[in-house]
């Protein structure tokens, strides 16, 4: 094998002078032709900033400020905006997360493929068509959707798509940046395994960027671990596994276990089954006991019953069938109990948690919060349901108001449900803050959204879901948008909060994981129908239904395939 | 429990700064809309027009209806712009006029930004039948020629002075901003943060004016700077159409009567020709204010604007 790509001493800033951020530091490799490398990193660990300067693709306001970028005969990191168009063909290539919206709406897919037959001219014009369906058959498309327009295909196709645009230049160097991390769950295994077979048809070398190091590990070769824009660790994806050097590896590597195993660890997590054998709690807590004066207002709890309910959509287009969300689905949560809600999106998860908390009405089937009837709740009495059943999001960024105060955001739920005004108020916001475990109080307090980290913004969304003291906490997917090694903290928040207050947990999820976690019982949905349901670790071990046997397949799995 | 407390401290912890008061923030905003070489242009031509208007008393030569001179007299020493018809100082009339040009242009804005703001936001929140009934007025105000309105409602009015034109400029200008900042509210209350607000039991109207409203600053800002040049125009253009109060002394009716008494006939354009370009240069630089607005919210043009 001979040397394709050189980077050495390679240094990637963002801004200038004393503001400056060092994203990428000193970072040397090389790859080999034919290989397929792992990039894995955390958010702001520069494994993109990298990916980016690799391709000449950096924008301001980042820039190179050392070390160079040798491929073939020339220093990408100093060519110019001519001829890095020119090398491009043959060169390096790249697909992106949001690949698959990268595609004009407007133009179908054939123009697409044409558009860069035309920039470039490496294909005569009477093999247009025939090179295009080409394309789009490598990666798994029938040739028909070449007549498509974006907007007619899914997400995985479009991705899929936006993959065949790269390979239409012949690239000798694909860089792949979370090329399915926008996907669906059971579509992200398949586009993955599609990259992976076609990088070993066409002896492309491939650089695939991932937050995940369990889908690494199971595709590439050769893994690098990145850690505040630095290298940490580059070595085989067998080493990597089974003898990691780094301790940021073993840190990452940690997060990661079979769903299915018999006992389920995670870093602060001991298994589930045996926690209760032993009847202790699960660890020395990460949440204080509730304050006695906030909890005595409580005498009875409730428990959420959901009987037979249905939620229809009315037909997207004219003359399209209605959209059936949710069919059919009982369950009830009991006060103090954990239950999963599982499934691939589009399963109806989200929307059983819209109706449970009335921002949807359902189209038939009752729910039953205690004796209030939320299924024919009036919108003047929100108020009533939501001091008792609160949502956590699943996005910590878009779910705080970016220009207020983390006491502000705290304060509000506090004077409306409590009835608490001004320093009693302010002590109550500071003991949830604590709750939480954002401590120093005062400083966080004073913080707004954007001075927090994803974690750190996720525990203030909590604080606002406790600020009512509710019953029930509804968690939409509320680790899936944090970094793995955030993720145990807060799921052991939740852990705690359940336990020590007595909260009862609707977890809803696509991780499996985690849901083995936290959970009691699980509800597996497959197009608004319950398939299958009953104790966590049973029906995970023991998965009876199809669908679930596939999103179980479908979790990276580091240990398996390298073995 | 020791796993936990390790990614606790993995957490990069950012070094905390205080949460910025009102003052940072309005500075900050200015800084940003100064560092546009567009807008910086645009903030000088009006801060001169507003000291003019602050300081006319001082500047002009003579009184603004001190009508002793020789009538339609060319420049001189002692009348730079020469005299009117009327045997008044032209530049006295040019600096005392742009006093009431800036008022009504900053109050009519004012107020119809204000009312842009209450119709659009609270449409933009509310569904259903009430959402209907305001699209049905908000679509009447916008179908409707907005001259002829004007010229309508004016004449109703007549001889109401500056308070009747503003109160036209207002019913006539309100309903594009209100168009505008629905769209943006639309888009604002499917977010989190506003699902997450009714979660916290706030009401609607506090959702609406404290969650959505301070996100959509710079776009009402910039409705503002909008607003503000098309009443100076339609200040201007009723006034010069003899539809105010014709004895006041402004731009507009500096126009009326220059017409009135052939001004271009007898070679005096000074009389047509100065208060026409001081119109067009508040206006202009209402409008390059509003291109450094624009990058408060969006940080990109602010990125372009520096290289």
């Amino acid at each position: 094998m001979t040397t394709l790509l050189e980077v050495l001493d390679l240094s990637v800033d963002y801004g200038y002078g004393a503001d400056a951020t060092h994203a990428v530091r000193n970072v040397s490799f090389s790859l080999e032709h034919g290989e397929f490398v792992g990039l894995v990193g955390e958010s702001g660990s520069g494994k993109s900033t990298l990916g980016f300067a690799l391709t000449g693709l950096s924008k301001p306001p980042a820039h190179i400020v050392g070390g160079r970028i040798q491929f073939g005969s020339s220093d990408i990191a100093s060519l110019g905006d001519a001829d890095l168009r020119e090398q491009r063909h043959g060169g390096i290539a790249m697909v992106l997360q949001s690949g698959m919206n990268a595609l004009n709406p407007v133009r179908s897919i054939r123009n697409h493929f044409f558009d860069i037959f035309k920039a470039h001219g490496h294909v005569s014009r009477e093999r247009w068509s025939s090179r295009a369906e080409e394309l789009v058959s490598k990666v798994e498309l029938p040739t028909q959707v070449l007549d498509r327009f974006p907007g007619e295909l899914s997400g995985g196709m479009r991705q899929r798509v936006s993959i065949a645009l790269a390979l239409s230049l012949e690239p000798k160097l694909m860089v792949f940046d979370e090329p399915t991390t926008a996907l669906d769950v059971l579509v992200q295994h398949a586009v993955m395994n599609t990259i992976i077979e076609l990088q070993q048809k066409e002896q492309f070398t491939a650089i695939l960027i991932s937050h995940d190091l369990g889908i690494v590990l199971e595709s590439a070769q050769r893994v690098m671990v990145m850690h505040e824009g630095e290298i940490v660790e580059d070595g085989s994806a067998h080493d990597i596994l089974n003898s990691p050097k780094d301790d940021y590896t073993r840190m990452l590597l940690s997060h990661y276990a079979d769903p299915r195993a018999d006992v389920v660890e995670l870093p602060g997590f001991e298994d589930r089954s045996v926690r209760t054998a032993a009847g202790k709690p699960r660890a020395a807590g990460a949440t204080h006991p509730p304050t006695v004066s906030s909890r005595s207002r409580r005498t009875d709890q409730k428990a959420m019953v959901v009987t037979n309910v249905s939620k229809v959509y009315p037909p997207p287009r004219r003359g399209e069938s209605p959209v059936t969300a949710v069919d059919d689905v009982s369950f009830t949560l009991e006060p103090g109990e954990a239950l999963a809600l599982v499934g691939a999106s589009g399963s109806g998860k989200s929307t059983i948690a819209k109706l449970i908390t009335a921002v949807e009405k359902p189209t038939s089937g009752s729910i039953r919060f205690g004796d209030m009837d939320v299924a024919g709740l009036r919108r003047s009495r929100f108020r009533q349901l939501h001091s008792d059943v609160q949502m956590v999001f699943q996005d910590p960024y878009a779910a705080l108001n970016p220009l207020h105060t983390v006491e502000y955001t705290l304060t509000r739920p506090v004077v409306n449900f409590t009835g608490l005004h001004g320093q009693d108020a302010r002590r109550r916001v500071l003991d949830l803050l604590d709750t939480v475990g954002l401590s120093p109080v005062e400083e966080f307090a004073a913080k707004l959204p954007h001075q927090l980290s994803g974690g750190q913004r996720q525990r203030v969304v909590i604080a606002r879901a406790l600020a009512s003291n509710p019953q029930m906490i509804i968690a939409d997917e509320p680790v899936s948008m944090l970094d793995v090694s955030l993720r145990a903290g807060v799921l052991a928040l939740l852990e705690d909060l359940r336990e020590q207050w007595g909260v009862s947990l609707l977890y809803i999820t696509h991780d499996l994981l985690s849901a083995r976690v936290v959970t009691d019982n699980i509800m597996v949905l497959n197009q608004g129908r319950v398939v299958e349901s009953g104790n966590t670790a049973d029906v995970l071990r023991n998965p009876q239904d199809e669908y679930t046997v596939r999103l179980l397949d479908a979790i990276p799995n580091p240990g398996r395939d390298v073995a | 429990m020791s796993t936990h407390t390790a990614t606790n401290m993995k957490a990069p912890q950012a070094p905390i700064g205080a949460a910025p008061t009102p003052f940072k923030v309005v500075a900050r905003v200015a800084a940003t809309i100064w560092s546009n070489g567009k807008a910086r242009i645009g903030i000088i031509i009006l801060g001169a027009f507003i000291l003019i208007a602050i300081f006319a008393p001082l500047i002009a030569p003579y009184g603004a209806a001190e009508n002793g001179f020789p009538r339609s007299t060319d420049a001189s020493p002692e009348h730079w712009l020469g005299t009117t018809a009327a045997g008044e100082d032209v530049l006295s009339q040019l600096l005392w006029g742009s006093q009431i040009s800036i008022f009504v242009g900053l109050v009519a804005g004012l107020l119809s930004t204000v009312i842009a703001v209450l119709v659009g936001l609270s449409w933009g929140y509310v569904r259903g039948f009430g959402a209907d009934v305001i699209n049905f007025i908000v679509n009447l105000f916008l179908v409707i020629p907005g001259l002829p309105l004007m010229i309508v409602i004016a004449a109703y009015l007549s001889g109401g002075g500056i308070g009747m034109i503003i109160v036209v400029v207002v019913i006539t200008g309100w309903a594009w901003g209100a168009r505008v900042l629905r769209s943006q509210t639309q888009s604002l209350r499917s977010r989190d943060f506003v699902t997450a607000a009714v979660f916290s039991g706030e009401r609607p109207f506090r959702i609406v004016f404290r969650e959505i409203l301070p996100n959509m600053t710079s776009l009402i800002v910039g409705n503002f700077f909008g607003a503000a040049t098309a009443a100076i125009l339609a200040e201007a253009g009723l006034e010069y159409l003899g539809l105010g109060d014709t004895t006041i002394v402004s731009w507009g009716t500096m126009l009326f009567w220059a017409q009135n008494s052939n001004a271009l006939l007898t070679g005096q354009w000074a009389l047509l020709f100065a208060p026409g370009l001081c119109i067009a240069l508040l206006a202009t630089s209402l409008t390059l204010i509003n291109f450094g607005v624009d990058g408060i919210s969006n940080p990109r043009l602010r990125e372009g604007a520096k290289k």
